[in-house]
């Protein structure tokens, strides 16, 4: 989840370039998420089946394109953002997955498609530093008031699903009349606070800038409140209107070891390991089965136990518009 | 070093000297020439042939401002650089050899220090509540905090940092090339120290002003890490422009575009340099 753009500038880290016949290659976003999906789900694959899960990343969509374009393809499993994966699945860049090994039957069916599977998925929610905030923000419409909540306030530095739908909400669209996007409206009510915004590329930028003081208030993956409040952060979230998106994990078309990472999709999607998962970060599973095998306390805590006012992303339709909405993202934020 | 080169130009056995740099040569070619090529080729055939991807690039108003951001921050951070590299460079040349050693290591042990460490460092430092700030707003020196990170301020005070060495290095060199003898000449003819410096000891050093502030200018032409992380949304550069159509994008075509552009500027400053300046020394 956490971009590319950095963290392959500063460490390429080329660890699981020769993968041997019985290792597989996965890819992620690097940090605790990654750390998390070793742990719980890489680690017992490989005592059940002996099979080695090499570590790489982070996640890069170019390098993706250019294994599969060049026929030589070093990873095998990928998580990506869940737009992605639909765009990816048109260009033929992606393996389909083998539900033959894999349960589709116990995966919740908002994330199982022809050619990916969930990996976890998440809410944007609204974070708030309780040092600095007297009054608690409670809906969208509270994160764009800067005369009832003074100060920065941060989002979602990238062209991605999210931060245009809070904009809309905020501005009093209704949440079914939500897609297409009205992008001239949203850009407007974006207008109003844009001198007041900081940009967040990355989680563990988004948890500084909260925790810290620097931005009181703003939009934070749930998982990484989760951490901040584990790591005795005095901050809070407001669920309201939470906003669900998901990563996926898919198969580079051409990967070398196919059979492996289908085995090794039936493991990270399998109740037991979701749930593991989900422990550690604070992320949902995406296996239906798996918050019988959680803590009660964690459960509550998960985007899962917060469905009232919950909206989901529109990944379909984020998939067909991609480039454009990025195009004008870009100019919009560089003015 | 420059007659050496003219000596080999002049001798009869010219062609023989090429052999020993055949290996770097096929390495270029292997690795920078051919990437370059394949590059230039994919700027004029995604998705479709023809020049379109340049079209775009000159058309668009964002990559015109990204352009334009590109070469203003180059500007001044190459400006601030060499205005602060001066004195540092002047005292090194005139301190005794042993603490001019010990200033050195301080300047490379800095150089040395991962760049993404620093940057963040300065991150730290310069924030709303950073301890700039924190500190002014407790003298009582201003009530509001200064907004010195995520803006072009932010993005010149970082990067005049990292480049400082590149500037100093040569500069200390040719200032300690000088005849010290000069200066006193022009004391003697009754030069201020202003006028010493900005008729003997500026233009005696300004060959390698020019080479230090060359690679100061490319260089941050080409910058990444530090803009991205110290810049705002608004500040944003040639290098993370680009990064950013490849990685997220997919559009290839377009990155490739914007990374011929950057390359064909770079080059051409290489070579006005040359013309004025006679090449790095």
């Amino acid at each position: 989840m956490i971009r590319p753009i950095l963290l392959s500038a500063a460490l390429s880290i080329g660890a699981a370039m020769s993968a041997g016949a019985q290792d597989m290659v996965f890819t992620s976003w690097g940090g605790t998420t990654q750390d998390g999906q070793a742990q719980s789900w890489a680690a017992p694959f490989t005592a059940a089946t002996g099979i080695k899960v090499l570590q790489d990343g982070p996640t890069d969509y170019g390098k993706l394109k250019a294994m599969v374009e060049s026929g030589n393809v070093s990873w095998d499993v990928v998580d990506v953002e869940y737009d992605f994966a639909i765009a990816a699945a048109k260009m033929g860049l992606l393996e389909p997955i083998d539900y033959s090994v894999v349960d589709r039957a116990s995966i919740d069916p908002r994330f199982a498609t022809d050619y990916a599977v969930g990996s976890f998925y998440y809410s944007f929610v609204i974070g708030y530093n309780k040092d600095v905030l007297k009054v608690t923000p409670q809906t969208w419409a509270d994160v764009f008031d800067t005369a009832k909540f003074p100060g920065k306030r941060t989002f979602y530095k990238w062209s991605a699903p999210g931060v245009l739908e809070l904009a809309l909400l905020a501005d009093g669209v209704a949440a079914a009349d939500l897609y297409p996007l009205d992008l001239d409206r949203a850009f407007a009510k974006l207008d109003t606070i844009k001198s007041d915004i900081i940009w967040w590329g990355g989680g563990a930028e988004s948890q500084q800038l909260l925790a810290s003081g620097e931005a009181p208030l703003g939009m934070f993956w749930n998982g990484r409140i989760f951490a901040i409040q584990q790591g005795g952060g005095n901050v809070g979230v407001s669920w309201e209107q939470n906003l669900t998106a998901a990563d996926v994990l898919v198969v580079p078309k051409g990967a070398k070891h196919k059979e492996a990472a289908m085995k090794f999709l039936a493991e990270a999607t399998s109740a037991a390991a979701q749930a593991k998962f989900a422990t550690v970060t604070g992320y949902a599973p995406i296996n239906v089965n798996s918050k019988a095998e959680m803590d009660a306390a964690v459960v509550a805590s998960l985007p899962d136990s917060h469905t009232e006012s919950q909206i989901n992303l529109d990944m379909n339709y984020w998939a067909d518009n991609r480039d454009e909405i990025a195009s004008r993202w870009y100019s919009w934020q560089a003015q | 070093m420059s007659q050496t080169t003219v000596a080999v130009e002049r001798s009869p056995r010219r062609g023989r000297g090429i052999g020993p740099a055949v290996p770097a040569m096929l390495l270029l070619a292997l690795f920078f020439i051919i990437p370059v090529f394949s590059l230039l080729l994919r700027s004029v055939t995604e998705p479709e042939l023809g020049l379109q991807n340049y079209g775009e690039l000159f058309a668009t108003s964002t990559y015109a401002r990204v352009f334009f951001n590109t070469f203003m921050v180059a500007t001044v951070v190459t400006a601030v650089t060499l205005i602060i590299a001066y004195p540092v460079a002047w005292l090194l040349a005139i301190m005794p050899q042993r603490h001019a050693n010990l200033v050195m290591a301080v300047i490379l042990i800095s150089m040395w220090t991962n760049l993404l460490a620093r940057t963040y460092a300065w991150m730290v430092l310069l924030q709303r509540t950073g301890v700039i700030n924190t500190t002014l707003m407790k003298l009582g020196l201003i009530s509001e905090p200064l907004a010195l990170v995520k803006n072009l301020t932010g993005v010149t005070i970082g990067m005049t940092y990292i480049m400082l060495p590149f500037v100093i290095l040569p500069l200390y060199a040719t200032i300690r090339a000088i005849d010290p003898s000069t200066l006193q000449a022009a004391a003697l003819c009754g030069a201020g120290r202003w006028q010493a410096f900005r008729r003997v000891l500026l233009p005696l050093s300004a060959p390698g002003a020019a080479a230090g502030g060359l690679m100061v200018f490319v260089m941050s032409l080409g910058y990444f890490v530090t803009p991205a992380l110290l810049g705002g949304a608004s500040n944003m550069m040639l290098a993370e422009m680009i990064a950013q159509l490849v990685q997220s994008l997919l559009n290839w075509g377009l990155g490739s575009a914007a990374a011929f552009v950057l390359l064909v500027v770079t080059l051409a400053i290489y070579a006005l340099q040359i013309r004025f300046f006679g090449g790095m020394r």
